[in-house]
């Protein structure tokens, strides 16, 4: 029984960036032919082959890590799924052509933020990527990106915040009320890309003043 | 940061990157879609990597050259037919100014400098001549991502 | 036979601060509305393509004699510009601007910029001019004035700490925009000084 092409079985294939973590995923239509198997295959653009994408042939579930495969930030890719239902029948689709410096997403910063009585301390963690040099090293996302910058609001009430920005990680907002609650806000922003995260938030309160007591 | 290429001794100011990606990311998947030769790049390693700062100059001027004497040229009537006219506009506009702004030094000493920027460059005329017309057209146009990207390390 | 439409007139250009908007003067008809069509072609079209003209994103059919064009001008290249009038079915010629158009020709004016204290903070808020502006702000204190400190503000719009002020010391602040996208920038504010009210420490 050849298998013959029924494309509803596969749509909407394509990557899922964030961080450099690279996921193909897709849908498989309709929902109720079970049964259904997957196989994914992986190119780099430019070059003949299609390599399979081992852990992901005959897979149940409609995703697959391509991170590794897909690593390098000067090269395109694109990977195709093919589905084979129980019934014999089956479909092939591709992605668009993928490139995760074009089409990563940038994640909330990880970030501590310290009371003190007068201040708040910001302090933003580097982010680690999957991404690594030739020889070895791990990249943050700060060495990825040259222009990366934080940008950090404190509100302090409805109508005023306080503004601070630059590419250094320890940030401190002064002269602030005692004792007092404020809700902090840090974004990682790239320019050059037009890639902005959504904020890390922080809701902290300022430490009583007890110089006097 | 921003606003500033520096391709070796030549420097360009006054265009903005991201407004560049902004426009190339709209024409984008629909020219993308149109090649379906996923086997063949034109602007290959080998053209692109490990160009020296001097080199840079000579070969951006060569690239954008051939980008708008014949890619954008001969390729405008497919554009013209879609509504990305305005996005195509900005970057071939821009590529105009950052054209009129570069000046490859023509010293002797610079000779070996530019004869490697001119292989570099041959290398990827090549890979467009060996396609028909309409496939080159449509491939080239759809790598502008990969010209932007590595115009990206002189900003 | 139907009069011809007449075409728009005194066509210009006036722009300042990345704002460039195009006039003419109205066609007047009694008791009729005139429509406007404007279109644009960058060097690139002039060049390459020159019977190629772009509508505006949002002047390709408009009521008042003018158009904001400053979404169509993306390139610091000379820009053609044209306009005609419509009414009903009937339009008129086109009306072409003189000399073309080049946005690095632009009136950039002081920043508008408000100086205040927050506490002890000196504070800046400087006038949101849109995304293609920033700002670099110089700020020092006043008997200080060989000791100045500058900062680059990435937009306006927004309060920025500058410094924590002594008390008793006046602060005085001025800033310059900067577009980058033209590589020019304006000229310097007039300075403002704050002052935080108590006793100023010596300077050491």
């Amino acid at each position: 029984h050849m298998a013959e092409d029924s494309p509803e079985l596969l749509q909407h294939v394509k990557f899922q960036s964030s961080n450099f973590e690279n996921i193909l995923t897709w849908d498989g239509k309709p929902e109720s032919i079970p049964g259904t198997v997957y196989s994914v295959e992986y190119k780099m653009y430019g070059e003949p082959e299609w390599l399979a994408k081992v852990g992901c042939q005959q897979i149940t579930q409609k995703s697959c890590n391509l991170t590794m495969e897909t690593g390098n930030l000067t090269e395109l890719y694109y990977a195709r799924v093919t589905a084979i239902s129980s019934g014999g029948w089956s479909a092939t689709k591709m992605t668009e052509r993928f490139n995760s410096l074009q089409h990563t997403t940038i994640k909330p910063p990880d970030v501590t933020c310290v009371p003190q009585v007068r201040s708040i301390q910001m302090i933003v963690h580097p982010t680690p990527t999957p991404v690594h040099t030739t020889d070895g090293h791990q990249l943050t996302l700060e060495e990825i990106f040259q222009d990366l910058f934080y940008r950090l609001e404190l509100h302090v009430n409805h109508t005023y915040q306080m503004h601070l920005g630059g590419k250094q990680r320890e940030f401190e907002f002064s002269g602030l009320t005692p004792d007092t609650e404020f809700l902090g806000s840090i974004v990682i922003s790239v320019p050059t890309w037009s890639k902005e995260s959504a904020p890390y938030v922080c809701r902290v309160k300022t430490l009583p003043d007890r110089t006097w007591t | 940061q921003g606003h500033e290429f520096r391709f070796g001794p030549c420097r360009v100011e006054g265009v903005a990157l991201p407004s560049l990606w902004e426009a190339f990311r709209s024409l984008k998947d629909t020219v993308q879609a149109q090649d379906n030769i996923t086997s063949i790049r034109l602007l290959r390693r080998e053209v692109l990597q490990n160009v020296s700062d001097t080199e840079s100059c000579h070969l951006i001027h060569d690239l954008l050259k051939f980008y708008l004497n014949t890619v954008f040229k001969n390729y405008h009537h497919k554009i013209a037919e879609s509504n990305m006219l305005p996005s195509f506009s900005t970057l071939a506009n821009n590529f105009v100014f950052i054209v009129s702004k570069l000046q490859p030094s023509q010293k002797n000493e610079m000779l070996s400098v530019s004869d490697r920027a001119r292989r570099r460059f041959l290398m990827f005329k090549r890979a467009f001549k060996q396609l028909e017309i309409e496939a080159a057209l449509t491939k080239a146009f759809g790598e502008v991502d990969i010209l932007l990207t590595w115009m990206g390390r002189f900003y | 036979e139907v009069a011809a439409l007449p075409a728009p007139q005194n066509l210009s250009v006036h722009s300042t601060n990345m704002k460039h908007l195009l006039m003419w003067s109205p066609v007047v008809l009694a008791e009729e509305t005139v429509y406007y069509s404007v279109e644009y072609q960058g060097e690139y079209e002039s060049l390459y393509t020159s019977h190629i003209w772009i509508p505006s994103k949002w002047c390709s059919l408009t009521e008042g004699p003018e158009c904001d064009v400053s979404d169509d001008i993306t390139a610091t290249v000379p820009y053609n510009l044209r306009v005609r009038a419509i009414l009903g079915s009937q339009t008129s010629a086109w009306s072409i601007l003189e000399e073309p158009f080049n946005r690095n020709s632009t009136i950039l004016t002081l920043p508008g910029m408000k100086v205040s204290k927050d506490g002890f903070h000196l504070v800046i808020e400087l006038e949101d001019l849109g995304p293609q502006f920033e700002f670099l702000v110089v700020y020092w204190r006043k008997e200080l004035v060989t000791k100045e400190h500058d900062k680059v503000v990435r937009r306006g719009g927004i309060p920025v700490p500058l410094e924590t002020m002594e008390p008793g010391a006046p602060y005085c602040v001025k800033a310059q925009a900067l577009v980058k996208a033209i590589g020019r920038n304006s000229a310097f504010s007039q300075e403002e000084c704050v002052e935080v009210q108590g006793e100023a420490l010596p300077l050491m």
